[in-house]
């Protein structure tokens, strides 16, 4: 392991890093454009500019660390060429930052603050280009913003393969453009090229113009799209921001649903279906409970239910994969021995949808099946002859299913044919409104926290499952 | 005569390009005594022995590029002959390519020979018509002759040569663009570390040679080393292929032995200035070395006592250099800061567009000199181009950026009189001039 000097301070290195890894790994910042930890080194920002004793200055993203070399980061030629080079980078781009959804988390909007600073020198037009291009029905680019770093062109040809982006023209009059036959519109990930732009070039169509994103938070979560259960961070209106009285329900939504690096399952990307998640908890909900087709409060609703399962011959329960492990893990313990359960898939891969690919994209669309398969085995749903009680918990049952004669218990957040048709209907919260863990396919456990309030009259399945079995229902 | 020669040494005739004439005169026996007397080890050293330089602009030592690939390290190795020819004022290889390319081809057998390359490639501008004409009847006749191919003179020695022809972007000419190129991909130049000679072509150790330099093999091999060091200046041995162009009365091509006074060469050989004009300046090697003035080469007048001879070292000592021995001559009367122009528009065009000092302060600088030639200069605006071309200087990915800032800076520090001219009268002090005029 060499050891080099950034700035005074040792720090260890790998014999393969370059000066960049080295610096990051050791908590010193380089400022970058173009380099990316997960992507190829292109070189073309030349903004990391670091001196090294005896050799002058070059890029710390394309040089090899030798033992014993001095590196530093803000001498004086370094802080002069730094400065040259933030004024390039900003000649022709149009400072519209007022309008533009980047501000504030934008990085050559920190960088001017915190290396140049400076008004433009320059008082000559600058060079006009698109300013909405439609990449895709998904995102739209701004090519006067842009710097042209190529993460984006990079990250369709090294991570998602689509080769999608491409850069045309030359010299200042370059764009960034998608290739002509339509490879990006159907690029599962294409989105991650929005997180991956240093600037605001790439925008995402949803979100533009929805927030300023000081307005937002975010809440780590799990994605419950597929059993990759990829880490990410979901955007919602901050308690300071919170609106008023105009368009109040921009204070319960997911504003945007952004990747939260995590090596050990989706390093720092997620797929489209992933940023789309909002969709999937706005669809409508089931908050009232009813008891056959009456609404009644929640209390009724549980204490029929318990009824039922307390008589029913053989009761057959149906799990959802999409629960929690703690919700699997009580219903095991409060209902377990009561039922004969089945694992049911919540949700089936939908129409157009990309089923299975080789870098995150899993078959199973559910977040949690390997944890339900664990605790109730693998055999499909089946309903022996006198069923009693369905228990179905979760979306994804056909209520045509049910056997006859059977009654129906539905505990599901959404409304769907299922809930339409039980008997006993008891409403639970969603993955928003709870905390919990999913256990991934490859047996990662990751932990997703609340970000919305939960309705009243809507219950937590972990404690409802309790209430089920709290009286005679053993 | 502009002293001895190693390339223009014969006639030429409308079928001294083919393979028989090229035999005729001797041709592809240096090859025949490289396979057959020569190891691979033994020609590099020749080539280094001799001290031939690079022709493309930079002059770095050829010999000691070879000798960073090792033949038996059991990988492949690339030989590419770097055919394009795009630096403003070139026109030197051309004449290799469209009078001598059997010439080229047997020293590329030599060097792959001597660099364990079983494939070479030349790599020809995409406007070039006769040249590639020329070349690729060349390699046609070459493999029918049995010059190419497997078992090479009985010598089990085999080689293939590919012409590959550019699309017109003057930043191929750079070696790694150039095999960024010939990969497929968009010419953009790549990031050292790693070199070319360790990670080229296909991230194989390659070898990218100007065709002049390539061309000198066959002459070094055929004659050795030593009668090569014979000619030329001790630190620069040899001849240089000199295109002449600009206000001269005889442009063309010329062989010029190095060392030899520029004075006598431009006056004597070139017919001194056409119209009758008082020599103003010379940019000796293609518009990105810095321009002289006639005075600082002295080679004002034909007989100059101390002129400049044309030497690498000469020149570099000048502040200048010979660089891709694209000789272009200024007459008096012409207005330079039009030809800074000219020089930035080609520039801004042709700037790949990759990194951000080139991509955006070719522009710039390109919008400035329109704006003051257009009467809306400020004073002030001289330092901003200094200040453009200095952000250039090491920082770029390639050489091209920092060699556009060097030969602005040039122009700017020897004309600057006309610059402030410009700006302070709002008009070109020569009218914007760039053609020669009788002198009334």
């Amino acid at each position: 392991m060499p050891t080099i000097f950034i700035d005074g301070r040792p720090v260890e290195a790998d014999e393969d890093q370059t000066v960049m890894q080295a610096a990051r790994a050791a908590g010193i910042e380089i400022p970058h454009f173009c380099w990316h930890p997960a992507l190829s080194v292109p070189g073309n920002c030349r903004i990391c500019m670091v001196e090294v004793e005896g050799k002058g200055t070059d890029i710390a993203c394309n040089m090899p660390v030798k033992a014993g070399m001095k590196v530093f980061t803000n001498s004086e030629e370094v802080v002069t060429h730094r400065k040259a080079i933030l004024q390039l980078t900003l000649l022709n781009h149009p400072v519209d930052c007022g309008i533009c959804d980047k501000a504030g988390e934008c990085t050559l909007q920190d960088y001017h603050y915190r290396y140049n600073g400076e008004p433009s020198v320059s008082i000559d037009a600058k060079v006009p280009a698109t300013k909405f291009h439609e990449l895709s029905d998904r995102i739209v680019l701004d090519n006067e913003r842009c710097i042209l770093c190529s993460r984006c062109v990079r990250f369709t040809r090294e991570v998602s393969g689509s080769n999608g982006l491409g850069i045309e023209h030359r010299a200042d009059h370059s764009l960034v453009r998608s290739s002509e036959d339509g490879a990006f519109r159907n690029d599962a990930y294409s989105d991650n090229v929005i997180d991956l732009c240093p600037v605001g070039a790439l925008l995402s169509r949803r979100f533009l113009y929805r927030s300023r994103v000081w307005y937002l938070e975010s809440t780590p979560s799990v994605c419950p799209g597929c059993e990759r259960g990829c880490s990410i961070n979901l955007w919602h209106r901050r308690e300071d921001w919170k609106l008023k009285s105009v368009a109040t329900r921009e204070n319960t939504r997911i504003a945007r649903v952004t990747p939260l690096e995590n090596p050990a399952v989706n390093g720092p990307w997620i797929c489209n279906k992933g940023r789309d998640l909002a969709d999937l908890f706005e669809r409508p909900r089931a908050i009232e409970a009813r008891v056959d087709g009456r609404t009644t409060t929640l209390e009724t609703a549980v204490a029929a239910a318990r009824r039922l399962i307390a008589s029913a011959t053989r009761p057959v329960a149906l799990v959802s994969s999409w629960g929690s492990n703690e919700e699997l893990e009580a219903f095991t313990r409060h209902l377990g021995s009561r039922f004969t359960s089945f694992v049911k898939p919540d949700h089936l891969p939908l129409e157009g949808e990309v089923v299975e690919d080789g870098l995150l994209i899993r078959a199973d669309k559910n977040p949690n099946g390997r944890r339900a398969r664990e605790l109730f085995g693998d055999p499909a749903p089946a309903f022996p002859p006198g069923t009693g009680v369905v228990l179905c918990w979760g979306e994804g049952f056909d209520p045509a299913l049910l056997p006859a004669g059977a009654k129906l218990i539905v505990v599901g957040s959404f409304a769907d044919d299922a809930t339409d048709r039980a008997d006993v209907l008891l409403p639970v919260s969603t993955q928003l409104e709870r905390d919990g863990h999913y256990t991934n396919f490859e047996g990662v456990i990751t932990g997703f926290t609340a970000c919305l309030p939960r309705p009243p009259g809507v219950a937590d399945a972990e404690a409802l499952f309790g209430l089920l079995a709290a009286e005679g229902a053993a | 005569m502009t002293g001895r020669k190693v390339l223009m040494n014969f006639e030429v005739t409308p079928s001294s390009h083919t393979l028989e004439a090229y035999l005729a005169r001797g041709g592809y026996q240096a090859l025949a005594k490289a396979l057959r007397g020569m190891k691979p080890g033994e020609v590099t050293q020749e080539i280094v022995d001799s001290g031939l330089q690079g022709r493309g602009g930079a002059a770095f030592p050829a010999g000691r590029k070879w000798q960073v690939i090792d033949p038996h390290d059991g990988q492949p190795h690339y030989l590419v002959a770097n055919a394009d020819e795009g630096e403003p004022g070139t026109f030197k290889d051309r004449w290799v390519l469209e009078h001598s390319p059997h010439t080229l081809l047997e020293s590329m057998l030599i060097a792959s020979y001597a660099l364990g390359v079983r494939h070479g490639f030349i790599y020809i501008r995409g406007e070039f018509d006769l040249p590639w004409r020329r070349i690729t009847a060349a390699v046609e006749e070459a493999y029918a002759a049995g010059w190419f191919g497997e078992n090479i003179l009985g010598t089990g020695f085999a080689c293939d040569v590919f012409v590959f022809r550019g699309a017109g972007a003057y930043v191929c000419g750079e070696a790694s663009s150039l095999l960024s190129s010939i990969e497929g991909s968009r010419g953009y130049p790549r990031n050292r570390p790693p070199r070319l000679t360790v990670k080229g072509l296909f991230q194989r150790p390659t070898v990218v040679n100007n065709v002049e330099t390539l061309s000198n093999l066959a002459w070094i091999i055929g004659n050795g080393a030593a009668a090569f060091k014979e000619i030329g200046t001790p630190k620069s041995p040899g001849t240089r292929l000199i295109s002449v162009s600009g206000h001269i009365a005889r442009p063309g091509v010329y062989e010029v032995e190095l060392g030899y006074p520029w004075a006598k060469f431009l006056h004597d050989e070139c017919g001194g200035v056409s119209c009758n004009r008082d020599l103003k300046a010379v940019i000796p090697g293609g518009i990105s070395s810095q321009v002289l003035t006639s005075r600082d080469a002295k080679v004002l007048t034909p007989h100059d006592v101390e002129t400049m001879i044309l030497d690498h070292d000469a020149l570099w000592q000048a502040g200048s250099s010979l660089g891709s021995g694209g000789m272009i001559v200024i007459a008096d009367g012409t207005c330079m800061v039009s030809l800074l122009r000219v020089m930035l528009r080609f520039y801004h065009h042709e700037s790949c567009g990759q990194c951000t000092p080139c991509r955006d302060g070719m522009g710039w600088l390109h919008r400035i000199i329109d704006r003051i030639l257009a009467g809306q200069g400020r004073p002030e605006d001289i330092e901003l181009m200094y200040r453009i071309s200095k952000a250039n200087d090491g920082t770029t990915i390639c050489g091209l950026g920092d060699a556009a800032g060097y030969a602005t800076v040039a122009m700017l520090d020897r004309f600057r009189d006309e610059f402030d001219y410009c700006i302070e009268h709002k008009r070109s002090k020569y009218d914007g001039n760039l053609e020669c005029r009788p002198s009334s």
